[in-house]
């Protein structure tokens, strides 16, 4: 049904685009024959390329040591005395207003939008994950401590499975606001890239390459949410049995 | 709890650590190791902090953002929770927007960013829609979940009363979704305020985003980071004032927050 509705949505679209319309709306239709273009002529690639090289690792630092030190603060109670109070107060502040900062520091280059991107994802990840080990049943410790298990063990075995249901969530914020913040650290400043490529063909008039960016960034996005669900349901398999 | 964990003890190491963390860095910046462009010293951002506090222009840049923000944001509310409520309640609306929410839920809205520009103008009328459009998602999501898990015997109660449906909705449905509305208020406002500057830098003239991008091109980094402050003071002052208004609203249930009583 909802596809249905896409599908009507998008012949509506181009019904209408028969009609006198400006330059900048193109028709569905067009859309799809310019992205195939892009596609062959080798236009569009090298920017997909550039973008991932600095989104993923940005991703895959900031939320492993958001995670990381989420779960730690959510068993160590000096940790938690330590960290959180600074990340759920700064939580807050948009991370993007520290780009020009680490600009600065560390130079325009990838470097600096992947810091920014790991910082933005960091913050999510660390809170999910925290009250995730926080909210580990106390009897299912208290079960472990009984049949004799080391601290180290209940971490990994107990706490550790608890946390993913709420450590999952946090990923999937994480992964969309790394693409939010890709894409207008791009459109800031980069000589690559998708957000890049929609400034400068905005800039050069050129809507269809325009178009056919957004849809990249679009199924992009799109993409990447569907895998991290995947495997979501393979690692938590467990869980969506039981809560059917 | 939130009272237990905020007692004076915690409070002071708070004070403490955020002491220790301006002092490294004012006795860095004094140390000569890095220019003062690249590591300005805490005293003389505090020196462009006053100074942006006390011109009325500086505020007024303040003001367009913040303005611009919360146009977006309420917008978004409003209309955040009137769909949700609708499909939480109404099978046919959750069939039809259900999927069109969750299929364009992962696409990050900001790259039609330079179509709303063509369509809607340069101004504050494209940013606020923009806003808007990120805000929408987390709000009809969680309140489309709370209005789904509305305890059944309460609304069977009140129609057994003879409450009428628009009454149900407004007095049960609602205030029972509102834990639910206000966790998906607090996930909108860093976006609101992430967006509002980001669209700012890219392309403005006005607004606190400009006029970190303008004192970074003028290499006035003690300006810039004063701005940057300012603007994670308006975040966290944003962000306290929803957590206010949830405590006044959702009275029977405490948030574990971490802003002091």
């Amino acid at each position: 049904m909802g596809l249905g509705l896409l599908l009507a949505m998008l012949a509506l679209w181009q019904l209408a685009s028969r009609f006198e319309r400006p330059d900048f709306i193109l028709s569905p239709v067009e859309i799809a024959s310019h992205f195939a273009e892009a596609l062959r002529s080798g236009e569009l690639l090298p920017h997909v390329g550039a973008s991932l090289v600095r989104s993923l690792p940005g991703f895959v630092i900031g939320s492993l040591v958001g995670v990381i030190l989420g779960l730690m603060a959510g068993v160590a109670r000096g940790l938690d005395q330590l960290l959180s109070p600074v990340v759920f107060l700064t939580y807050p502040v948009p991370k993007i207003v520290f780009l020009p900062i680490v600009m600065l520091w560390v130079g325009i280059g990838d470097v600096s939008k992947i810091l920014i991107i790991a910082l933005a994802c960091f913050y999510p990840c660390f809170i999910n994950a925290y009250y995730g080990a926080r909210g580990t049943p106390t009897l299912m410790v208290w079960t472990s401590l009984n049949m004799g298990a080391r601290p180290s063990q209940i971490f990994r075995k107990v706490v550790v499975p608890s946390a993913l249901p709420l450590v999952f969530a946090g990923l999937r914020v994480s992964l969309a606001l790394s693409f939010i913040l890709l894409f207008s650290t791009e459109m800031i400043n980069a000589r690559s890239g998708l957000g890049f490529l929609i400034r400068q063909s905005e800039s050069s008039l050129r809507f269809d390459l325009m178009y056919v960016a957004i849809v990249a960034v679009a199924m992009l996005g799109y993409a990447s949410d569907q895998l991290l669900l995947l495997v979501r349901r393979h690692v938590l398999a467990w869980q969506e049995a039981t809560s059917r | 709890m939130s009272v237990h964990r905020l007692l004076p003890a915690s409070t002071f190491r708070r004070l403490a650590l955020l002491m220790v963390g301006v002092l490294v860095w004012e006795l860095v910046a004094r140390s000569g190791m890095f220019s003062p462009i690249l590591v300005p010293s805490v005293t003389r951002i505090g020196y462009q902090f006053w100074l942006l506090a006390i011109q009325p222009e500086s505020l007024v840049e303040a003001w367009y953002s913040v303005s611009r923000g919360l146009s977006g944001f309420a917008l978004a509310a409003v209309i955040g929770i009137a769909l949700g409520v609708l499909m939480g309640r109404s099978a046919l609306a959750a069939a039809f927007l259900g999927p069109l929410f969750s299929g364009t839920y992962p696409i990050p809205k900001i790259a039609v960013f330079p179509i709303f520009i063509y369509l809607f103008g340069i101004g504050s009328l494209s940013k606020i829609l923009l806003i808007f459009l990120e805000c929408l998602y987390p709000i009809v999501v969680t309140t489309h979940a709370g209005s789904r898990a509305v305890n059944r015997v309460l609304l069977w109660s009140a129609a057994n009363m003879g409450a009428s449906r628009a009454r149900i909705l407004w007095r049960v449905v609602v205030p029972a979704a509102a834990p639910f509305i206000f966790a998906g208020l607090r996930i909108a406002l860093p976006i609101a305020m992430i967006v509002v500057i980001i669209t700012e830098m890219i392309s403005s003239a006005d607004g606190l985003g400009y006029l970190v991008m303008y004192s970074l091109a003028s290499f006035k980094t003690d300006r810039m980071l004063a701005v940057v402050v300012a603007i994670a003071l308006l975040g966290v002052a944003l962000d306290w004032l929803v957590v206010r208004l949830r405590d006044r609203l959702v009275f029977w249930e405490r948030l574990d927050s971490y802003y002091a009583e």
